[in-house]
């Protein structure tokens, strides 16, 4: 066969590493689909776009690699957007792959043209648009530089079929790139140092940007030295591993009442890798109010985008931190310790279950019936938070969750594409049943490949975190909430070929978590719930993270 | 924070899509752009673009950092109160009537604009200044019934080459 453009596109990736794409074929894809069969690359047939975007995404968090996602010009580019959207959002390193209508098409409103470049400006990094054939590997080589450099991210390559169906010869062979820039500004760390060493009660942030940029042993290194409590934000949890109760927990608007109550007495703050979103600090003006914040972020932008900033340094984590170890001065803070341990006794006394109730103690069940390094993929909802607050995350890449986006139906996507990552792993989703429903056809893509993927539906018929806030905050009016009980759930699983069964979680469901944990295969366990088990504390609509409630 | 107007000026690659992806970074913050020139450099490879819009202090560094994240710009630069020379060209367009005629040719000698073309009862003139002075000399004619106007909105050179 004849070199053509299908063929350089998958050398090029074989070249930068990728062993897995998650796609999905159309009219405008079968060149490059044709030629999937005689590489080395495997490609895993989803059963919609916007799961080989979360399956991609979730590939991405449980290996640091560059997840890839293919889908053809027009509604298969569309509906990669949602998933697209969410690895924006949490800086996640994805290369799209769209097919586009042939080149002497466009502008005429062709069958399937969409202007997905358009599209997805707001929601990607780069967008490449391939004219020439001789363009296609450097076009896919800079998209792969641009996703996994910097603060890592989505971007998207649009190919005409005509470019992937074009003769042509080999192309040039990639160039090593520069190693990345070094320490330019040692004097903004020894600034930091020094304020670090001075402060009398300071907190350490731990954003998403520490697992990004591969600096959670560094962290963890630093937090040992500097003897200072940390707390994270929703997307830093898991970076480093709990210690000596320097862990305060996660601030935010569902986070840990410790860690939103130490943040407020703290004189001093050292963000790294967060971009303080009102989810995290709630009302930016009464976000640690007595604190310096020093901020250490690869991304220029996110430095003083939502809370004015002391003293920056705008570089790798990594570097940051090996820079900074060796300046601090460890010393005890014992007043500030323990100030911190009354107040962890005191919001222990306070919350018995962890807030979570029932839901919190089956999450506890199911963790401690698997192995150690299970890798948990939540849902968004009520269920995103129970395991979020329960599950023990003993290492950086075993939480897998959409954050900035709180996309429902990431889980079993996501869940996919982090067992086909780290397949010695155990991967166990937890999800809502309205969350269940929005990719619920991705169980066929699991049956279909034998993917041994737990699944754990926590069913309590509702839209549970939007009911919560209704009965809150809307006087009780539960309307547009309800999904009802019409649907057996474990029919549907079996129908797609998994093991399923329904438990309630007020009856022991230990038995059943048992037979999931050591099925061979996929399991579903749906897991019944009251539909008044809500997460506490939580801070209402405009208040402050020291506003954090308990109840109604 | 003070509102004010901001000149900023880049260069780009000469392709297509970089000015709506320059476009969206202004429009997703809420901010609008109220002059806009574009025009290739002695690189054909390169164009500059040069905008103004109306902004609070910090304005520059936020957006500029965000810019400085396009792959497709090289540099970002702001004119704003900076030592450089800003022009703008404005054409205007005006009746003429036996009362006006005498009293619009003399102003119009007077503010060093140029007539570009002219008939009976027709005029259209050329002025190329800061935006401070087509501002002026717009108001003056504006009384005399101007019938259309166009301009390009600001370009700029620093006055002298920059360090760095
Ligand atoms: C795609 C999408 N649509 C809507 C929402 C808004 N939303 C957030 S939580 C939630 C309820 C989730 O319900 P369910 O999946 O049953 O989980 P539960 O809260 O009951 O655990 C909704 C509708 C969202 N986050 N994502």
């Amino acid at each position: 066969m004849n070199t053509i453009g299908a063929d350089i596109v998958l050398k090029t990736l074989a070249e930068e590493g990728v062993e897995v794409i998650f796609g999905y074929p159309g009219a405008n894809t079968l060149p490059l689909h044709d030629r999937l069969a005689e590489g080395p690359i495997r490609h895993y047939l989803m059963r919609h776009e916007q799961a080989a975007a979360h399956a991609a995404d979730g590939y991405a968090r449980a290996t640091g690699k560059v997840g890839v996602c293919l889908a053809t010009s027009g509604p298969g580019a569309t509906n990669l957007v949602t998933g697209i959207a969410t690895a924006y959002m949490d800086s996640t390193p994805l290369v799209a792959i769209t097919a586009q209508v042939d080149s002497d098409l466009w502008g005429r409103d062709a069958f399937q043209e969409t202007d997905i470049i358009g599209i997805t400006m707001p929601i990607t990094k780069h967008s490449f648009m391939v004219r020439d054939v001789t363009q296609l590997a450097s076009s896919l080589r800079q998209a792969f530089q641009l996703a996994s450099t910097g603060r890592t991210g989505p971007v998207l390559v649009d190919i005409p079929k005509d470019i992937l169906s074009a003769p042509c010869g080999d192309q040039p062979k990639k160039i090593p790139t520069a190693p990345p820039k070094r320490i330019e500004h040692p004097e903004q760390i020894e600034r930091i140092a020094q304020a670090l060493n001075r402060s009398e009660r300071p907190v350490i942030i731990i954003g998403g940007g520490v697992k990004l940029g591969d600096a959670c042993e560094r962290a963890s290194e630093f937090v040992q030295k500097a003897q200072i409590p940390f707390v994270t934000t929703m997307m830093g949890i898991g970076s480093v591993a709990s210690a000596n109760g320097f862990n305060l927990g996660f601030i935010g608007m569902h986070g840990n009442e410790l860690a939103n109550r130490t943040i407020h007495q703290a004189d001093f703050i050292l963000a790294l890798g967060t971009r303080f979103t009102e989810r995290s600090t709630s009302v930016i003006e009464e976000f640690a109010p007595l604190a310096t914040v020093a901020q250490i972020d690869i991304d220029a932008t996110s430095i003083g985008k939502n809370i004015k900033v002391d003293l920056a340094y705008e570089g790798e984590i990594q570097d940051a931190l090996t820079a900074l170890i060796p300046l601090i001065v460890p010393r005890e803070r014992e007043g500030w310790m323990g100030r911190i341990r009354v107040e962890r006794d005191l919001q222990e006394a306070k919350l018995k279950d962890g807030g979570c109730g029932q839901a919190g103690n089956l999450i506890r069940k199911i963790q401690a019936a698997m192995p150690r390094e299970t890798i948990v993929v939540p849902d968004v909802g009520l269920n995103q938070i129970w395991t979020v607050r329960t599950w023990q995350s003993h290492s950086p890449r075993s939480l897998l969750t959409s954050g900035g986006m709180g996309t429902m139906g990431f889980s079993v996507p996501a869940a996919i594409g982090a067992k086909l990552g780290a397949p010695d792993r155990d991967v166990v989703v937890i999800c809502g049943d309205g969350g269940f429903y929005m990719n619920i056809q991705e169980l066929a893509t699991i049956s279909s490949y034998r993917l041994p993927i737990k699944i754990v539906v926590i069913n309590n018929g509702h839209l549970g975190m939007i009911r919560q806030i209704q009965d809150l905050f809307y006087e009780s009016r539960f309307t547009t909430s309800e999904l009802g009980e019409t649907v057996d759930l474990t029919a549907v699983a079996k129908g797609f070929g998994i093991p399923a069964e329904r438990v309630a979680v007020d009856e022991d469901p230990a038995e059943a978590i048992a037979r999931m944990a050591s099925a061979e295969g996929p399991y579903m366990l749906e897991a019944m719930v009251d539909q008044n088990n809500y997460v506490y504390p939580i801070i209402p609509p405009g208040a402050s993270n020291m506003e954090m409630i308990c109840g109604k | 924070m003070a509102i004010e107007e901001r000149t900023i000026s880049m260069l780009v690659n000469n392709q297509p899509g970089v000015l709506s992806r320059i476009a969206g970074i202004f429009s997703s913050r809420g901010y609008n752009i109220r002059s806009l020139c574009v025009a290739e450099t002695t690189n054909p490879e390169v164009s500059r673009i040069t905008l103004t819009s109306r902004a609070e202090s910090d304005f520059t560094e936020k957006i500029k950092k965000q810019l400085d994240k396009l792959v497709d710009i090289i540099s970002v630069t702001d004119f704003t109160g900076a030592p450089a020379v800003q022009r703008e060209l404005m054409l205007i367009s005006l009746r003429l009537t036996p009362e006006n005629r005498r009293e619009i040719l003399r102003a119009i000698d007077l503010f060093g604009c140029r007539v570009v073309a002219m008939s009976e009862d027709y005029l259209i003139m050329e002025i190329t200044a800061n935006k401070d002075k087509t501002a002026a000399i717009l108001r003056y004619f504006e009384p005399f019934g101007v019938e259309e106007m166009n301009r390009t909105g600001a370009i700029a050179v620093f006055r002298q080459k920059r360090e760095g």
